[in-house]
């Protein structure tokens, strides 16, 4: 992201917050701004920066006959769950924020899960962990399509096409690492593939030392769940250890900046979840506006948030209220079909969750040749193609 | 893979990660050992001279030489406006010194947030390919991290054991009175020790730059090694620094080579915890002397 853009949205952010005008509405982005996973809440915030920029066009967001500016603020929880609790109450109780985007992390949402629901605030999570939804989280939702969903078909399409048998994983030794390790062991299990899964502290920057032992009998490395950092600096030093098998991220989209990481040469090859289809005109659409504003590729998560936001507002001005959460829950539950810069949207999951709070939208599986991400294969929650 | 050639590479692993730790920890324990100040914000001038050096070498495609030059000298040159700014009102005054080099990391980190952003950067490798002797397979870019270290470290060790500074430095860290009394610019000597502690750090970001990756987060994880390190070798030891620093680089191969990554972040606290019960003074430290 341009640094001048950067620090405009935040100034932004700030200067909205402190003029808290009488008919707006603020949204509070809860995200790691700082950290390993910065890079996907730059991609928050900006699908938040544009959300408010569309609705706020016309005078304001048209609710029941009444305009409403949007305005957003920021909240960093720096990757912690505890910070992640603090920056919730401050968002909360010190700003009176009922809409959220965020919180990032598995752990976060676990952490502020007991705060949300209490408080009745819509969130909009990025969580991978399965206890991020259920019925005992009504204003919980998750606009961005996760290992739940995404990794049993897209395994067992890579399972197919590798013919990969022994294949190790590397994870970070927290909630979202040990969930994510749990659905992989069993989406490769089912795909009939042994997955080794080790675990590291999340600090941890050189992994060398794991490399020289697990990729001394793996015909497979999979680095889903890491952040794009993280992946990055695996992969390039698997393959400064010599290691030239294939390498599988099911998680996440990480693609851009894993690949600034690990450079154009040992990324070559790589199979990458792909959230999104730039052959889309709406996506592609965000991505140019994305490219345009901030000068540099967007983070594939981003246009999930800004397609979350499209849906709630969409829902407040169905149920006609910016202030009672729980009818505007109620008619969020109830969308589908919704035209949103990914395609038409509607929330699955009921089945899996307890809940149908999950976005309902296909992805693909992507390939890494020359620097460029390409699909290779369609899926939804049954199969790839 | 034969266990030989494992054992050998991650001899070179542990290596490589412990003369970065011992470049690291030499800086942060000779300024605590001169101007009795706990630096925890001795990672962000690794940082800082990391990202300097990923700019100057790797965006701006400037020679190596000159790119870690002036890398490592603008890093010093913030080290020493941070010395004048802050850490000088602190010498000698260890609790409130520690609190300040916090908030002053917090003020570096935030400040490279600010300008370079929170992504990620990469820096072309300045060697590449791997060197292979017997099956054994050493990638150049670690290798030349050791080279580089050790060169610094020897340097360092002719710096204080021949020269006049060196030995005005080591008069200081002694007795600063006694020093000053004998006619040493003790207010000379205490920016040049930060200063030269700073660079080292600097160094040791410029080497691992093109190794790992450069971000405005990359400072914290060597300041805690740096600081187990100079517990481990003992405060203000310089010889314990190294010691320290190569004990950890292989515990640290050795426990994630063989057995796990989470272990070998216990075994490192348990070596520390051994040491402060049965040699609180660390291995090669000296006991402080009671009034």
């Amino acid at each position: 992201m341009k640094r001048f853009e950067l620090i405009a949205v935040l100034a932004a952010s700030v200067v909205c917050s402190a003029a808290h005008a009488e008919d707006s509405v603020t949204i509070g982005v809860h995200a790691s701004f700082s950290g390993a996973g910065a890079a996907f809440a730059e991609g928050m915030l900006a699908a938040t920066d544009f959300a408010t920029e569309d609705a706020n066009k016309d005078g304001g967001l048209d609710v029941g006959g009444k305009r409403y500016k949007i305005q957003f603020k920021q909240y960093d929880d720096r990757y912690r769950a505890a910070d992640a609790v603090t920056a919730m109450d401050r968002l909360m109780i010190q700003d009176g924020i009922r809409f959220v985007v965020g919180p990032m992390g598995s752990a976060a949402a676990v952490a502020t899960k007991d705060q949300t629901t209490s408080g009745k605030v819509i969130t909009m999570t990025l969580a991978f962990t399965p206890r991020a939804l259920g019925a005992d989280a009504p204003f919980a939702y998750r606009p961005v399509i996760t290992t739940g969903e995404f990794s049993d078909p897209q395994v067992a399409w890579l399972m197919k096409s590798t013919s990969a048998k022994q294949v190790v994983s590397l994870l970070p030794n927290d909630e979202t690492g040990q969930q994510i390790g749990v659905a992989n062991f069993n989406s490769y299990a089912k795909a009939g593939t042994k997955l080794q899964v080790e675990y590291f502290e999340r600090e941890r920057v050189d992994f060398v030392p794991i490399l020289t032992r697990i990729l001394m009998k793996a015909d497979g490395l999979e680095l889903g769940g890491n952040s794009p950092t993280t992946a990055g600096l695996i992969l390039k030093q698997a393959r400064e250890l010599g290691y030239r098998g294939p390498v599988f991220v099911t998680g996440g989209d990480v693609s851009a900046e894993m690949l600034k990481v690990a450079g154009k040469d040992a990324a070559e090859g790589t199979y990458v979840h792909l959230p999104i289809d730039t052959g889309l005109p709406d996506t592609a659409a965000y991505v140019a506006r994305f490219k345009a504003k901030y000068g540099q590729n967007m983070n594939g998560f981003s246009p999930f948030f800004y397609a979350g936001l499209q849906m709630l507002f969409t829902a407040m001005k169905k149920a006609g209220t910016v202030d009672d959460t729980t009818k505007i829950a109620k008619t969020l539950d109830g969308l589908s079909d919704v035209p949103t810069a990914m395609g038409k949207a509607g929330w699955t999951g009921e089945q899996k969750y307890g809940i149908k709070h999950q976005i309902d939208l296909p992805f693909y599986v992507g390939q890494i040749k020359d620097g460029v991400v390409t699909k290779v294969a369609t899926c939804d929650v049954n199969a790839c193609k | 893979m034969s266990m030989d050639i494992i054992l050998a590479q991650t001899i070179v692993n542990g290596l490589m990660v412990g003369m970065i730790y011992v470049l690291m920890a030499i800086g942060f324990t000779m300024v605590f050992g001169i101007m009795r100040i706990v630096n925890f914000a001795h990672g962000e001038f690794y940082m800082v001279g990391a990202f300097l050096f990923a700019i100057l070498y790797g965006s701006n495609e400037m020679p190596f030489a000159v790119s870690v030059l002036l890398a490592v000298g603008a890093t010093a040159l913030l080290g020493l406006v941070m010395e004048w700014v802050v850490f000088r009102r602190f010498r000698g005054n260890e609790l409130n010194g520690m609190i300040a080099s916090v908030g002053v990391a917090l003020i570096i980190q935030n400040s490279a947030l600010l300008m370079w952003g929170a992504s990620a950067r990469t820096v072309p490798p300045v060697v590449s390919g791997v060197l292979s002797v017997g099956g054994i397979v050493f990638p150049w870019s670690r290798l030349v991290v050791i080279i580089g270290a050790i060169v610094a470290v020897v340097s360092l060790n002719l710096l204080i054991g021949y020269t006049r500074i060196g030995r005005a430095m080591r008069a200081v860290a002694q007795d600063s009175e006694i020093a000053q009394v004998q006619g040493i610019r003790v207010d000379v000597i205490f920016p040049a020790a930060f200063v030269l502690g700073v660079s080292l750090a600097a160094f040791a970001g410029v080497l691992m730059a093109p190794v790992l990756s450069v971000s405005p987060f990359i400072g914290l994880a060597p300041t805690l090694k740096a600081f187990v390190i100079v517990v481990i070798g003992g405060l203000g030891s310089v010889p314990g620094a190294v010691v320290g620093g190569l004990l950890i680089g292989l515990i640290e191969s050795f426990a994630g080579t063989f057995v796990s990554a989470s272990l070998s972040e216990i075994l490192q606290f348990l070596v520390v915890i051994a040491v402060v019960l049965l040699r609180p003074q660390g291995l090669l430290g000296r006991k402080e002397r009671e009034a």
